[in-house]
């Protein structure tokens, strides 16, 4: 069936910046009528027994919302115009003034009915300004403090004039009923945050259990297990690296993952660390001591990157890491235990060394060290940058 | 021959390590729990107990709870700590309980063997890492230094020198040239070191153990 995109009406929804609804205007868009005539019509028709009203009340509780223009569901607030609370407070305002008008002159059925009216009024104005207005972006925090307070005071207002009054019977019983709901408005709000919260820790509290739960059988079984792997397979072994890898984000995600993300110098040499055992066969091992860095300087943590990626690439195996900082220098130490390098025959086209360590020290202001390592083994790069943690 | 028992509660690892051992260790006995390990070792006296700082059992308290109930046989029986991390926050509990060094778990067998065969030598074993919590601890970073040798709180210069290239992963055969000293200086000062770690009431340390309820 071929359906051209005019000939289908726009779908039922209400808009969410309404006045009231949004089910006069979501009813006009869809019938493609002037929204002032659907107004009208729900009017005329509210005239013959109220049904304009409980079409009204039904269409809003059944036609769903416009769907949301960012796309991300539920995201967009929905605003109303009319203020429905402080309709519902003057209301009440109003209800009250008859009431004791009632009272003093006497005419039971005017007291009665204006105190179920100023009850229900009074619900209605909290319950409105606690469902919906809280949503409201257009309604303020205070507003709707405002428009609770008005109403408890009212409901006080009138149940105790009830109470007051030598009135007897359905009159008394009503005037409590309104100074109980007036106390319940008064608590309510406290005991849903309350209740909230309760729920709230309490989840908290499960899911921490099981998070401790879960890292107590991991240490004690997959942990154990990547530590052996890395014992049989030889300490600088592909499956052993690979093992190690693991290790390392599975400790990560079991012991770190609540702790705020600080970068210092020690992290983020670690985690250049980690990337290059990815890729290449060598065991970094690194070592700090002295107070974190947090600013880490660039020119150190890239010669160190440099320093960690040579002694990788070129001697494999095992390298130490030490790095050192004080208030007023930070050292770093990596050393490698492969063939060792002689910095007098290197090619010029070694930019590693030359540029990339010794050369960036340099303009950093410290200096870089290029030695063979302990007993003529290997080789061992020796960063410092006086200055420490206020460079 | 060195007799040692392996104290760990995985089964899997006790017969990987001990496949693992040099064949000059002839591993005597293995416990998995707290209990099993303190009866074991009364009984056995091993030279060497390899101990997992995490056991279950006892009092909870673990590796340190079978170094404070075995501590009658401390003289004759020396306790090498194994962790499966290498944080210095599970280390010192046992060292301060009178664990003679540790080593991670993922050292491999050789490394194992030889740090075996240092303790019961009576030497100290100190990883890199625990070498670089001990220069921080003991306030060597901020440059203090102990003005006596017998001084429990603070460094003296030579044992910060023997650190600190302990921490950059020297062996001790490096450090001794490096230093040039003997090898057996340089263990007379790594132990010198491990006393200090275990006696010391440094600010630092009692903090630290009395955070993790070890004093």
């Amino acid at each position: 069936m071929e359906v051209t995109a005019t000939s289908i009406r726009p779908e039922l929804a209400r808009p969410r910046s309404a006045v009231l609804g949004g089910v006069c205007a979501g009813l006009a868009r869809h019938l493609r009528r002037s929204e002032g005539g659907v107004r009208v019509a729900f009017i005329i028709v509210s005239f013959f027994g109220g049904a304009g009203i409980l079409f009204y009340l039904w269409l809003w509780a059944f036609v769903p919302l416009e769907r949301d223009s960012s796309g991300e569901g539920t995201g967009v607030p929905v605003s109303r115009r009319v203020p429905v609370a402080v309709v519902l407070v003057i209301a009440q305002v109003v209800l009250v003034a008859s009431e004791i008008a009632g009272l003093v002159g006497g005419r039971d059925a005017v007291v009665n009915a204006a105190l179920l009216g100023v009850i229900v009024a009074g619900g209605g104005a909290v319950a409105w300004s606690l469902l919906m207005d809280v949503a409201d972006p257009g309604r303020s925090l205070a507003y709707g403090t405002a428009v609770r307070t008005a109403s408890t005071a009212l409901l006080l207002l009138a149940g105790i004039a009830a109470l007051l009054s030598h009135t007897q019977g359905f009159n008394a019983a009503l005037g409590l009923v309104a100074i109980v709901v007036a106390v319940g408005v008064l608590v309510a709000p406290r005991v849903v945050a309350l209740w909230t919260s309760l729920l709230a820790e309490r989840a908290g509290r499960a899911r921490d259990e099981q998070r401790a739960e879960i890292a107590a059988h991991l240490h004690d079984s997959v942990l154990q297990t990547l530590a052996l792997i890395q014992v049989r397979a030889g300490a600088s072994s592909e499956v052993a690296r690979i093992a190690r890898a693991q290790e390392r984000e599975l400790r990560d995600w079991l012991f770190a993952a609540d702790l705020p993300v600080r970068v210092d110098l020690a992290t983020e040499l670690r985690e250049i660390a980690a990337a290059i055992e990815l890729d290449f066969a060598v065991r970094i091992d690194i070592v700090t001591a002295g107070s974190a860095l947090e600013q880490a300087p660039a020119a150190v943590v890239g010669a160190a990157r440099e320093a960690m990626l040579n002694a990788a690439r070129h001697a494999g195996g095992e390298v130490s890491v030490y790095v050192e900082t004080t208030a007023e220098s930070i050292d770093v130490f990596v050393r490698d235990r492969g063939a060792g390098v002689d910095m007098a025959s290197l090619p010029d086209d070694r930019l590693g060394i030359r540029e990339s360590i010794v050369g960036r020290m340099g303009r950093a202001g410290g200096t870089a060290t290029v030695a063979r390592g302990a007993g003529g083994v290997g080789t061992e790069v020796h960063l410092h940058l006086a200055g420490g943690a206020t460079a | 021959m060195t007799s040692v028992v392996i104290v760990d509660d995985h089964s899997i690892f006790r017969s990987g390590l001990r496949a693992e051992l040099d064949s000059a260790l002839e591993v005597v006995g293995e416990a998995a729990s707290v209990d099993e390990a303190v009866a074991l070792i009364a009984e056995l006296r091993p030279a060497v107990v390899l101990l997992d700082v995490h056991l279950p059992g006892g009092e909870g308290g673990g590796g340190a709870e079978v170094l404070r109930r075995s501590s009658a046989l401390q003289g004759q029986v020396r306790f090498l700590a194994l962790s499966v991390s290498d944080s210095a926050a599970d280390v010192v509990g046992v060292i301060r309980a009178g664990a003679r060094g540790y080593i991670t778990k993922g050292s491999s067998g050789a490394e194992v063997s030889a740090a075996v065969a240092a303790v019961a030598a009576g030497d100290a074993v100190f990883s890199p890492r625990l070498a670089g919590f001990v220069l921080d601890a003991f306030g060597a970073v901020a440059g203090e230094q102990a003005d006596r040798d017998d001084e429990l709180d603070r460094l003296s210069a030579r044992e910060q020198e023997v650190m600190r290239l302990i921490a950059r992963g020297f062996s001790y055969k490096e450090v001794a040239a490096e230093l040039f000293i003997s090898v057996k200086t340089v263990e007379t000062h790594v132990s010198a070191v491990l006393r200090k770690l275990q006696l010391s009431s440094r600010h630092e340390l009692t903090v630290w153990a009395q955070q993790r309820k070890l004093l």
